[in-house]
């Protein structure tokens, strides 16, 4: 028995890698390893050897699935175009069919949290009453890592769930909510929200949508990410644009053509927010502020970078903000946050962790950008408590109050 | 005690993989073959590479040394079975730059050589493709070379010295920090060796300076022909650029569609030539290969003005074979070189050839000095094709060695070319070759039956090596 789901990385994808290496130099765990069963190539090796029956699917091939972070950086140095991170998807999926003992594992780890948004919400309340009697030291062992770098948060938790205003004079946008960003990075959204309305669009955030599926996508659960994807088309397939707040969600619906037969429709118009602003910028339905603000450290997540390939916007509205973006790391590793991996590879986790928050310290710079929620949470948990660490949309809305209120005492 | 249990006592248990998926994942490099590896090794140290040396030789096992696996030849593929020794926790770098040196470890990554050098104003010169993958133990194994070769020489001119464990065990180091170290030169032996005569540990290096100004051109032109003639006249011309690389159609339309890099994808071929060197020189070394480019018949010549531009062109040249992906599942290249003044007859030679084959040939290759690199886009699964390929393959290899050619410019030979060394050399010129390998490696230890062809040796009896009965090492 080889596969067994549609999934399945085909045969076709596998062809398409011709063994050169040179994804090997940008694979963080081939980096912090040198193995070969740690490397891009490698992973898909194993993939090969598993589609043509020479050995099983077992503990061994997941174990080398699983030291994966499914970060992306393979994929835009590779000359043969192979889709790693739709078969990355697909081999976790196979492994969870096959593998005993796998869905359990996993079900157990994320107490099936993240997904469900009531569940979400719960945790976001009692996150921030234990983060105000400092009681995040009682979080079970596991998640430690994940609530120390939550967000500090002030008050109720809300939702931007059916949210809708704005004129549209720029065309509708669909908000996807996001479970983390809707309920522990919330002032991403208020801020998405604020800026594209001022942009000219009119924001919908429609109550039918759900989480994007990236997380069940990312840990082989397929049927879920699936129904997730099939769920969104239907929310969203009549806006104009649709925009996510966070690098992963905006990533996932680019890719949602994979996920359901649909998904072309949604995934050709989705953007991430940092697109859609800096778009506004460039268009002048945002203002470029000329007050230099000083230095700002940025921090590029892998699936803004390496999976959609967007590296100017955020530093565009930085630069809009009147920063002076400091680069800190050329390759753009990964920060080792990846979903769940911090929880389940937490050694690989937390050496990519540090290595992350070196670079940033040996800039000097204690402001920093991060476009992803998960990427942000980990560098607070590797970070002294006086980086201030903020989504670029954030500090471009900062950035404007400040010079509207500024405006109106000068008066 | 079993060959398994040695190796985990002397490296740790996590340092000897024995899972058959494990095993899959070493059996091959970049090139077409497969082996099947018995174990997989990672010391970290040179003494502990002796010690799997002596491992090795106890259990009459072979070694195959390997750095990241990008050899085209099947150099590190462990064709004859053994173990795979992995050489990227040999990874210690220590840089001198009063001397523009360094003692690099041998699975240290050629570009991290260089990018650790920069500070210091100083690189490492050579540069093949791959060099953002290869190691420095890889780059001495095949005597690798790039594009920067035509003007600095390939990886044995910039290797001073060498720490080698030989099939003894013994770690010895050969040559040093003199210009010319006194003796015989075994140092300049195992560069190029291929991993036969023994393990490169650490290699003491010529670093370079960065030069100051640098320029790129882009010349494209309507046929091979008038681009090969302009390489000619450009050495003729007492220049030595930097580079002088060119790459046909198939192939700038293969690059183009992945990179987006502007490449003139309606020019029949397209050279990219480097100068380097103080401003003044550079600006009219440029126009001089303008002038000669379009005196030839060049449509158009481009100049890169800015680092991102120059970066963009390089990497269009330094990723061609990955980007071959796009068009077949798998290809076959050689890298023969020829007398530069052969080109123009060899290329057209080359594409007669893959024409009465029916063949997809794609050229990209370092024409300054002479160094083609005829690549077979082919699909395997089609039946009869290997066949085809191959014997194209043998008479490309003719046609340039009947121009005076050699066989490798710089992949080396591996297993893929082994048997094409017979119409390179004469026996004679081969049992040379084969008794010194016994010299230093009298019980075919090291990667056996690579590089030379079996019966190498006159009185040769059925290979150097005894086959290890199956199962005697477990
Ligand atoms: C896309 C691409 C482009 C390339 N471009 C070029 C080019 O422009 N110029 C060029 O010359 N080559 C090129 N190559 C070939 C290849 O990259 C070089 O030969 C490189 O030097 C191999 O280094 P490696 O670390 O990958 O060695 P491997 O492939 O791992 O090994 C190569 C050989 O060296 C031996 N070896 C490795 N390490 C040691 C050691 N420490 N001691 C003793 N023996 C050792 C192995 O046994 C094997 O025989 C290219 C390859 C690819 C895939
Ligand atoms: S870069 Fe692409 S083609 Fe090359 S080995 Fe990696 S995945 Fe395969
Ligand atoms: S996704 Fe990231 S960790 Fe996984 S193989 Fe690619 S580069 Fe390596």
């Amino acid at each position: 028995m080889t596969w067994v789901t549609v999934d399945r990385p085909t045969s076709e994808e596998l062809d398409a890698c011709v063994q050169c290496g040179l994804c090997l130099p940008v694979c963080p765990t081939f980096r912090l390893t040198g193995r070969e069963t740690a490397s891009p190539r490698g992973r898909l090796q194993a993939m090969s050897a598993i589609d043509s029956g020479i050995v099983p699917l077992d503990e061994t091939f997941a174990g080398i699935i699983d030291f994966c972070l499914g970060c992306r950086a393979c994929e835009p140095v590779c000359p043969g175009l192979v889709p790693y991170g739709r078969m990355l998807e697909g081999a976790r999926a196979e492994i969870v069919s096959q593998v005993p003992g796998r869905k359990r594992l996993r079900k157990w780890l994320q107490g099936s949290a993240i997904p469900s948004r009531s569940v979400m919400r719960a945790g976001a309340g009692l996150l921030s009453l234990a983060q105000s009697l400092r009681l995040t030291g009682l979080a079970p062992k596991k998640y430690e890592r994940i609530i120390g770098g939550a967000r500090r948060l002030r008050g109720r938790p809300g939702s931007s769930i059916g949210h809708v205003g704005g004129s549209g004079e720029a065309g509708t946008v669909g908000l996807l909510s996001g479970c983390i960003q809707d309920q522990w990075f919330r002032p991403v959204n208020q801020a998405a929200i604020k800026l594209l309305e001022m942009a000219g669009h009119r924001v919908e955030a429609p109550s039918a949508q759900t989480c994007c599926g990236a997380l069940a996508a990312h840990d082989g659960r397929a049927a879920e990410a699936h129904r997730m994807a099939a769920t969104n088309v239907g929310a969203f397939r009549d806006y104009d644009i649709v925009v996510a707040t966070g690098a992963g969600c905006s990533a996932h619906l680019a890719g949602y053509g994979h996920w359901d037969d649909d998904g072309e429709i949604v995934g050709e118009v989705s953007v991430d927010i940092t697109v859609a602003v800096a778009r506004a910028i460039e268009d002048g339905r945002l203002p470029a502020l000329d007050t230099p603000r000083g230095e700002m450290a940025i921090q590029d997540p892998c699936h803004l970078r390496h999976a959609q390939g967007v590296t100017l916007e955020p530093r565009r509205i930085l630069e809009a903000a009147g920063y002076k973006v400091v680069e800190t790391d050329e390759v753009a590793f990964c920060c080792g946050a990846a979903g769940l991996y911090s929880t389940l590879q937490p050694e690989a986790s937390a050496q990519l962790g540090n290595q992350k928050a070196d670079q940033i310290r040996s800039t000097g710079v204690t402001r920093v950008a991060s476009a992803n929620p998960g990427c942000e949470m980990q560098l607070r948990s590797y970070l002294e408590d006086n980086y201030e660490i903020a989504h670029p949309i954030e500090w471009y809305l900062a950035a404007l109050v400040e010079e509207l209120e500024g405006g109106i005492t000068s008066e | 005690m079993t060959l398994l249990s040695d190796l985990r006592q002397a490296l740790g248990n996590e340092n000897v993989l024995e899972e058959p998926l494990e095993l899959y994942i070493y059996s091959k490099d970049a090139s077409l073959m497969r082996g099947e590896a018995t174990f997989v090794v990672f010391p970290q140290s040179a003494e502990q590479v002796a010690t799997v040396v002596q491992i090795a030789a106890s259990h009459n096992v072979p070694i195959v040394a390997r750095g990241a696996g990008t050899g085209l030849t099947a150099g590190a593929s462990p064709t004859e079975g053994g173990i795979v020794m992995v050489t990227t926790a040999l990874n210690s770098l220590e840089i001198d730059s009063d001397n523009r040196t360094a003692w690099v470890g041998a699975g240290v990554i050629n570009l991290d050589l260089s990018t650790a050098a920069a500070p210091f104003g100083l690189h490492f010169a050579p540069d093949p493709s791959s060099q953002s993958a290869c190691t420095i133990g890889g780059n001495v194994a095949n005597n690798s070379g790039g594009a920067h070769t035509l003007a600095e020489g390939s990886t044995t001119s910039h290797v001073l010295g060498l720490e080698v464990v030989l099939a003894d065990g013994e770690i010895v180091v050969l040559g040093g920090q003199a210009p010319d170290s006194p003796g015989l030169d075994v140092k300049g032996l195992i560069v190029g060796s291929e991993g036969t005569l023994g393990i490169v540990t650490r290699a003491l290096v010529r670093l370079l300076p960065i030069e100051p100004e640098v320029r790129t051109l882009l010349l494209d032109f309507p046929t091979v022909e008038e681009a090969v003639a302009t390489v000619t006249e450009i050495i003729a011309a007492g220049m030595i650029p930097a580079a002088l690389e060119l790459m046909d159609q198939r192939m700038t339309t293969a690059v183009e569609k992945w990179l987006h890099a502007g490449l003139p994808i309606d020019a029949a071929a397209v050279l990219l030539a480097e100068v380097v060197g103080e401003r003044e020189s550079v600006e009219s070394e440029a126009s001089q290969i303008g002038e000669i480019g379009r005196a030839n018949g060049a449509r158009d010549v481009q100049v890169a003005t800015t680092e991102e531009h120059r970066a963009l062109l390089w990497k269009g040249r330094k990723s061609a074979f990955g980007a071959m992906a796009q068009l077949a599942p798998d290809y076959y290249l050689h890298d023969a070189v020829v007398p530069r003044t052969k080109l123009v007859e060899t290329m057209r030679a080359i594409y007669e050839i893959a024409d009465r084959y029916e063949l997809t040939l794609l050229n990209v290759f370092h024409a300054g000095d002479g160094n083609v690199h005829p690549l077979i886009a082919f699909d395997a699964s089609e039946p009869g094709i290997n066949e085809r390929v191959h014997k194209a393959g043998d008479e490309i290899v003719s046609a340039c060695l009947r121009v005076g050619g050699a066989l490798s410019g710089e992949h080396g030979i591996g297993l893929e070319k082994r048997d094409l060394m017979r119409m390179a050399f004469t026996e004679i010129d081969l049992d040379a070759q084969a008794r010194l390998k016994e010299v230093f490696d009298p019980t075919g230890l090291f990667n056996p039956k690579k590089v030379l062809p079996d019966g190498s040796r006159c009185f040769d009896f059925g290979g150097v090596r005894r086959e290890v009965p199956e199962g005697a090492w477990v």
